[in-house]
């Protein structure tokens, strides 16, 4: 068999491919293992709990009983060699981020990583004390954030959801929205649209406040629910127990 | 639950040598022959319940030195409160200690409220108790479905227990997001009461949730027929209690180790005094003495949680106006310290006001119990083997959060 030399714009292909391109039928055979594999890689993401404080512990909330990220196929595994992502859930100090960043090394390709809560993400109110990080992006690249402090075990399973969104993009070569760092404000964000909605009307001169808020509009979308959202009245406090 | 455990061959450990736990043992001096091996446990691994690393020198499989580190988890905490005013303390320390986060706000307003003359109402104070011991219930629920978890298999299956607690655990979250709208991080304490009045039916819920969680204790207690479990926790890790007081010890390590001590009972605050506070007290000193002891104190916080919940007077809820200014407390020049009991011992705040600066601490300190359990760790850890140190260290239960603040 002649192998061409690598004379085309795709010098990292194995020479077999040009053969390969050739046989009758094994396209479709390739394009239905690439979504076989696209499919498995999206739901058998096993998670690798960088789990250092708070957000730890709705962490585990997340993985137990009653949100359970089993049954996305998430598995919660305690070495990094076996794991596809990682979730970071807590503040990160100086004195552990390298070694954040050397289990993220371990880690073997593809990878991803899910900033869990405001501190993960910026330093939350300690991102002004000397020995925290101002956010783990700063140590290792970051795919996902889930803004809370903490989040709630859903939000990080909508997070969990986009990342498998973004992968399933990738995967087929289609553009991938870039993720914005959501900046830390003065204020906290509340998870509510209608408000996040006005909000983002409201900052709409600053481009700080503004990639936050649609961050966070990204991640709670609001699903359609038929014959409108049922108004949820505040309980009045009668001042006396029953 | 039959398990036929005659059928697993265990051959039992001996130490090469008789074992007096040295914790400053110079490993120069130790048997020149013996093939010493370092092993760093931590600051990630599974079963170090947060950032905590322990270097381990082994011979064999039997630890002959334990040096603990902390400080991975360090964020300034007592640092940035003494910046922050008085009402603006209170968030901050909700990540102190993230497991039991009502009781951290309670000690520190109750410091505050010390240090300001401020008498709370009694409806807060029935509110705060209320809140304490269900906190010390879903506390002592993720206790134990972690310890269960670091036991590994010898319950049948890593994570199932775990998975049995958290079910309970989330009954007590959703009491609490119902009151206060987190599911924890509440900030519902401010100086002078508490800030979310009780809404109307959540009582009935807090009966349900006690009531569910009541009924479904009994399994837990099946793990004391288990076997393997007693096997892995019956004599492992003793603390007698001399050691135990010259440690520090507090809470239930403490009455794990025959030490008839509750500051509910002995320092009453909030309205204990006006309950019949039972405690729970264990001889043992080992594991298993500290899971009974915290399986007696859910059962006891169950007790008194229904007893709270149905005599809550009426009454203003606060004694302060509500905050309408960040300086709106101000405290004269002096120092207090008030000891509450958390769920893992003795939350102590000190806090010292000076003249200068009346609207902020002027040193705010904590005494976190879980500090003192960790310290423990070069003590209890020497003689045991490398799976009985994961089991101690879950017994002991440190939350870095507090350890490093
Ligand atoms: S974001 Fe909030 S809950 Fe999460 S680790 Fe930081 S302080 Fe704790």
């Amino acid at each position: 068999m002649a192998v061409k030399p690598n004379e085309d714009a795709r010098p990292f292909e194995h020479p077999l491919y040009d053969y390969l391109e050739r046989v009758p039928g094994l396209d479709f055979a390739i394009t239905s293992v690439d979504k076989l594999l696209t499919w498995g890689a999206t739901n058998s993401m096993w998670i690798f709990p960088m789990a250092t404080s708070c957000c730890g512990i709705e962490f585990m909330a997340a993985a137990a009983s009653r949100v359970d990220l089993d049954r996305m196929g998430s598995i919660v595994r305690g070495t990094p060699r076996q794991c596809d992502v990682m979730v970071v859930a807590g503040t990160i100090t100086v004195k552990m981020a390298p070694r954040v960043k050397r289990l993220w090394d371990q880690m073997p390709e593809p990878k991803w990583c899910v900033a869990m809560g405001s501190c993960a993400i910026s330093g939350d109110f300690y991102r002004d004390i000397y020995s925290v990080i101002p956010g783990i992006d700063v140590a290792i690249p970051v795919d996902v954030y889930v803004p809370g402090c903490p989040p709630n075990p859903e939000q990080l399973m909508a997070g969990l959801i986009k990342l498998q969104e973004k992968v399933r993009l990738k995967r087929a070569g289609l553009p991938v929205p870039k993720e914005e760092r959501p900046e830390a404000l003065e204020r906290t964000i509340t998870p509510r649209i209608g408000r996040i909605e006005e909000r983002l009307k409201a900052s709409a001169q600053d481009p700080v406040s503004r990639a936050q808020l649609e961050s966070a509009q990204r991640l709670y979308v609001r699903v359609p629910v038929e014959g409108g959202v049922p108004e949820v009245k505040p309980a009045k406090p009668t001042g006396g127990a029953e | 639950m039959a398990v036929a455990v005659e059928a697993v061959a265990t051959a039992p450990v001996v130490p090469t040598k008789a074992f007096v736990p040295d914790p400053y043992l110079d490993l120069d001096t130790y048997e020149a022959d013996a093939d010493l091996m370092t092993l760093s446990l931590g600051p990630q691994h599974p079963s170090t319940h947060g950032v905590f690393r322990v270097v381990l020198y082994l011979d064999g499989e039997i630890i002959v030195k334990a040096v603990p580190h902390c400080g991975y988890l360090h964020r300034g905490v007592e640092k940035l409160c003494e910046k922050l005013a008085y009402s603006n303390i209170t968030p901050v320390l909700d990540k102190n200690d993230y497991v039991a986060p009502m009781l951290n706000e309670q000690a520190a307003n109750m410091a505050f409220e010390k240090l300001m003359g401020i008498e709370v109402p009694l409806r807060a104070k029935y509110l705060r108790t209320l809140l304490a011991e269900l906190q010390r219930i879903a506390s002592h629920l993720l206790w134990l479905g972690t310890f269960a978890m670091d036991l590994g298999g010898a319950l049948g299956g890593g994570t199932s227990v775990f998975m049995y607690c958290f079910r309970e655990r989330e009954l007590i979250l959703d009491v609490f997001e119902e009151l206060t709208g987190c599911r924890f991080h509440y900030n519902t304490h401010h100086v002078g009461g508490n800030r979310h009045d009780i809404p109307p039916g959540w009582p009935k819920l807090v009966h349900e949730a006690l009531d569910t969680i009541e009924s479904r204790l009994e399994a837990y207690l099946v793990m004391l027929e288990h076997p393997i479990f007693v096997d892995r926790t019956k004599g492992v890790g003793t603390i007698d209690a001399q050691l135990a007081l010259e440690l520090g010890l507090s809470g239930p390590l403490l009455r794990a180790s025959g030490v008839d001590h509750d500051l509910r009972r002995d320092a009453p605050y909030g309205v204990y005094d006006l309950l019949d506070v039972q405690v729970a007290v264990d001889g043992g000193g080992d594991c298993l003495a500290r899971y009974k002891v915290r399986l007696a104190e859910i059962r006891e916080s169950i007790r008194l949680s229904r007893l709270l919940i149905d005599n809550v007077p009426q009454g203003p809820l606060s004694a302060t106006k509500p905050l309408n200014m960040v300086t709106q407390f101000k405290a004269a020049a002096g120092q207090v310290y008030v000891g509450i009991e958390s769920p893992r011992g003795e939350l102590g705040t000190w806090l010292i006001a000076s003249k200068d600066k009346p609207t902020n601490p002027y040193r705010f300190k904590i005494r976190p119990p879980s500090l003192h359990a960790a310290a423990a760790v070069p003590y209890v850890f020497p003689g045991h083997t490398l799976s009985d140190a994961v089991a101690i260290l879950g017994s002991l239960d440190p939350i870095m959060g507090e350890v490093d603040r």
